[in-house]
C-alpha cells in the first residue's frame, strides 16, 4: 500500500471511529442527532438543547482527551523503547506512570485538584519527572547508562511508588470522598472530562510530539549501541536523558487527565512497527494515530457497557494489552532459544 | 603530525586498571593492527580513542585538536566505527542501518540527497552487502549482519576508521576481502586501525602493529619486528614457527 493510500485509509478509520464514538451511546442522542447537530453548522436545524451540549460539552471533550491521550501514551512507549533499546519498555516499566500517578493522587487527596484544573497535571508531572530522574540517578556508572540496570531500577521505583500511592489512598480512608475519588481515577477512566482537560491533553501532546519530532533520526540511532550512536554523531546520553523527559511529558498530561491506563506504550508501538517497520519517520505518525484510535475505541467500549459493571477504562485497555505482553514475552524467549 | 594520537591514557573500570599509560597514534596512509591478549585492553582503547569513554588521564588528540573539544557531528565525519557486536533489536533493513552512517552529513530533518544516496550505493557495493540490503537484519546471519556494519562505517566517507574484531563471523573469501578493501583505503590515503585476534590475516597487509600487554603499549613498529617470536612468547604465551605442513595455509582472493 503506498503513503497516499494509506494516509486515505488511516483518516478514514479514524473519522468512522470518530463518528461512531460521538453518535452511537446506550443513552442519549443518537447518530441521527449526530448529523443533525454536525448539519447545523451548515444552516440546518439546530438540535435539541440538551443533545447539543451532550456532544458539545460531554462526549467531544471525551473524544479529545481519548485521542491524545492515546496517542501521548503510544508516542511516550516508542521513544521509551527506542532509547532504552528494549522492545518491551514503556511509561509503564521504567517507573514514569507509576511516578506520574502518584503526584496525581497527592494533588487529588489533598484538594488542589478541586482548586484549579492544572494542579493535577503539574503534580503528575512533578511526579514523573522525580521518579525518571530517580531511575536516571540509580543506573548511572561511569558516566553511561546500562539499559538494563535502567529497566531493573524502573521496576523497583514502579512498586515502591505503587506503595506510596496505595499509603497516599489509605492515610486518608477517612475522607470517603477524597479516597474513592483517587480510587476511580487510578483506575483510569474518562468521565466527565471538560473542555478544560481536553485543552490541557492536546496541548501537552503537541507541544512534547513537537519536541520529539526534530530528534526522529536520534531515535532511530539511540537504537543501536551507544558506542556506534556516539560514533555517528550522537551525544547519547543527553539525547537519551532529552527524549525521556519528552516521554515523561507525554506521560504525565495524559495520566493526569485519565487515570492510570495501562499497556497502550507497550502494545501500540510493536502493532504500529509491524505496519510500517522501525524506522521513526513512520513509526511516530503511526503510533500517535494508532493510539489514539485504541483509546477511543476501548473507551468507547466502557461507554456501552451496562451501568452496573462499572467497566473502568484502564480495565478494558490491560485486558487487551495484558495478554499481548505475554505473547511478546513468549516469542522474544523462543527466539532467544532459536 | 598525527590524525589521531593517544598520550599516556589511564582507564580504570570498576576497580581494574585496563590501561595503565597507553601511548598509540594513528595516520592518514596508515593500516594499523592492534593486538593483544584477551583483556589487553584493545575494546576500551578504541573506545576512548571514539570519546565514547572518557579516560582517567591522558589525552586523545583529533588533528592536533582534544577529541572532547570536537563536535559530535563534526567528529562523526573525520571518524567511523566498526563495533565488535552486532547492535540492534529492531528489524531494521541493511540499507536503514546503513543510511545511518550518513546521519553527520545531514541537516535535522533533511531528506537523503544525492550525495547521500551515491555514498550509501557505494559502500553497500563495497561490502558486498547490495544482495541483502533490504532484509530486516534480524534475518541476516552474522558475518551479514557484519558485512551490513561495515557498509554503515564506509557510508560515513570519514577519512579514518576504527574496526573492533571486524572479521568475527565473516566467511574466509569476505575476511579476504575485507582485509584487502581495508589495505585499499590506506593506500588511498585513509587512516585505518583495527583491533583483531587474526594476525595471521592481517599482518600481512598491515603497515605497523601496536600491541598492547597489560595495559600497556608492549611494542610499536612494522609486523615483522613486533610479532617476533620473543613478543608472542611475552605476550600470548605462545611459541610461533614458520609454515609447515598442511596449516597453516596461505589464502589468497
Amino acid at each position: 500500500m503506498n503513503a497516499r493510500r494509506r494516509t486515505v485509509v488511516v483518516a478514514l478509520a479514524v473519522a468512522v471511529v470518530a463518528v461512531l464514538y460521538l453518535g452511537v451511546a446506550r443513552e442519549g442522542p443518537g447518530l441521527a442527532e449526530l448529523w443533525q447537530w454536525l448539519g447545523s453548522s451548515f444552516g440546518g436545524d439546530p438540535l435539541a438543547t440538551m443533545d447539543e451540549f451532550s456532544f458539545a460539552n460531554l462526549r467531544l471533550p471525551r473524544l479529545l482527551v481519548a485521542a491524545f491521550g492515546g496517542a501521548a501514551l503510544a508516542l511516550a512507549g516508542a521513544v521509551m523503547q527506542a532509547t532504552f533499546r528494549n522492545q518491551l519498555a514503556s511509561p509503564d516499566l521504567v517507573g514514569t506512570a507509576a511516578g506520574a500517578a502518584f503526584g496525581g493522587a497527592l494533588a487529588i487527596v489533598l484538594g488542589w485538584s478541586k482548586r484549579a484544573v492544572i494542579a493535577t497535571p503539574l503534580a503528575s508531572l512533578a511526579g514523573a519527572l522525580a521518579a525518571t530522574s530517580l531511575v536516571f540517578v540509580l543506573a548511572r556508572a561511569h558516566g553511561r547508562f546500562a539499559v538494563s540496570t535502567l529497566l531493573l531500577a524502573g521496576l523497583a521505583l514502579h512498586n515502591l511508588v505503587g506503595a506510596l500511592t496505595s499509603f497516599v489512598v489509605t492515610f486518608r480512608f477517612n475522607n470517603y470522598t477524597a479516597s474513592s475519588d483517587v480510587l476511580f481515577w487510578l483506575m483510569g477512566g474518562l468521565e466527565a472530562r471538560t473542555w478544560d482537560h481536553a485543552a490541557i491533553t492536546s496541548i501537552g501532546c503537541m507541544v512534547f510530539a513537537a519536541m520529539v519530532w526534530p530528534r526522529r533520526r536520534e531515535l532511530d540511532l539511540l537504537t543501536l549501541h551507544d558506542d556506534t550512536a556516539h560514533s555517528l554523531g550522537v551525544d547519547a546520553t543527553s539525547a537519551r536523558r532529552w527524549l525521556v523527559w519528552c516521554a515523561c511529558g507525554l506521560t504525565a498530561t495524559t495520566v493526569s487527565n485519565t487515570g492510570g491506563i495501562a499497556f497502550v506504550g507497550l502494545v501500540v508501538p510493536h502493532l504500529a512497527r509491524l505496519l510500517v517497520g522501525p524506522s521513526h519517520r513512520v513509526l511516530l505518525p503511526a503510533c500517535a494515530v494508532l493510539g489514539a484510535l485504541l483509546l477511543v475505541v476501548s473507551d468507547w467500549v466502557c461507554r456501552l457497557a451496562p451501568p452496573e459493571a462499572n467497566l473502568r477504562l484502564g480495565v478494558v485497555t490491560a485486558l487487551f494489552g495484558a495478554p499481548y505482553f505475554l505473547f511478546l514475552l513468549v516469542r522474544q524467549r523462543r527466539g532467544e532459544s532459536s | 603530525m598525527s590524525a589521531l594520537a593517544v598520550n599516556n591514557l589511564r582507564v580504570r573500570l570498576g576497580t581494574r586498571e585496563v590501561l595503565a599509560g597507553v601511548n598509540c597514534e594513528l595516520q592518514k596512509g596508515e593500516f594499523v593492527l592492534l593486538a593483544g591478549r584477551n583483556g589487553a585492553g584493545k575494546s576500551t582503547l578504541l573506545r576512548a580513542m571514539l570519546g565514547a569513554l572518557v579516560p582517567d588521564s591522558g589525552s586523545v588528540t583529533l588533528h592536533s585538536r582534544a577529541l572532547a573539544a570536537w563536535q559530535p557531528l563534526e567528529r562523526a565525519r573525520e571518524m567511523a566505527f566498526v563495533p565488535q557486536s552486532v547492535d540492534t533489536p529492531f528489524e531494521f533493513t541493511g540499507r536503514e542501518l546503513v543510511t545511518m552512517g550518513r546521519h553527520a552529513h545531514r541537516g535535522r530533518g533533511q531528506l537523503l540527497e544525492r550525495a547521500d544516496e551515491r555514498a550509501i550505493t557505494q559502500a553497500l557495493l563495497a561490502a558486498d552487502a547490495m544482495a541483502f540490503a533490504e532484509q530486516p537484519v534480524t534475518t541476516l546471519s552474522g558475518g551479514e549482519q557484519r558485512r551490513i556494519a561495515v557498509a554503515r562505517a564506509l557510508a560515513t566517507e570519514a577519512p579514518l576508521l576504527l574496526l573492533d574484531e571486524p572479521t568475527n563471523n565473516l566467511d574466509l573469501e569476505h575476511a579476504l576481502q575485507l582485509v584487502a578493501m581495508l589495505a585499499r583505503f590506506a593506500a588511498a590515503g585513509r587512516g585505518v586501525l583495527v583491533a583483531s585476534h587474526d594476525l595471521n590475516l592481517f599482518a600481512q597487509h598491515c603497515t605497523r602493529v601496536v600491541l598492547l600487554h597489560e595495559g600497556r603499549t608492549f611494542a610499536d613498529g612494522p609486523p615483522r619486528e613486533v610479532l617476533s617470536s620473543a613478543n608472542m612468547v611475552t605476550v600470548f604465551g605462545v611459541q610461533s614457527a614458520p609454515p609447515s605442513g598442511f596449516f597453516p595455509r596461505e589464502f589468497r582472493l
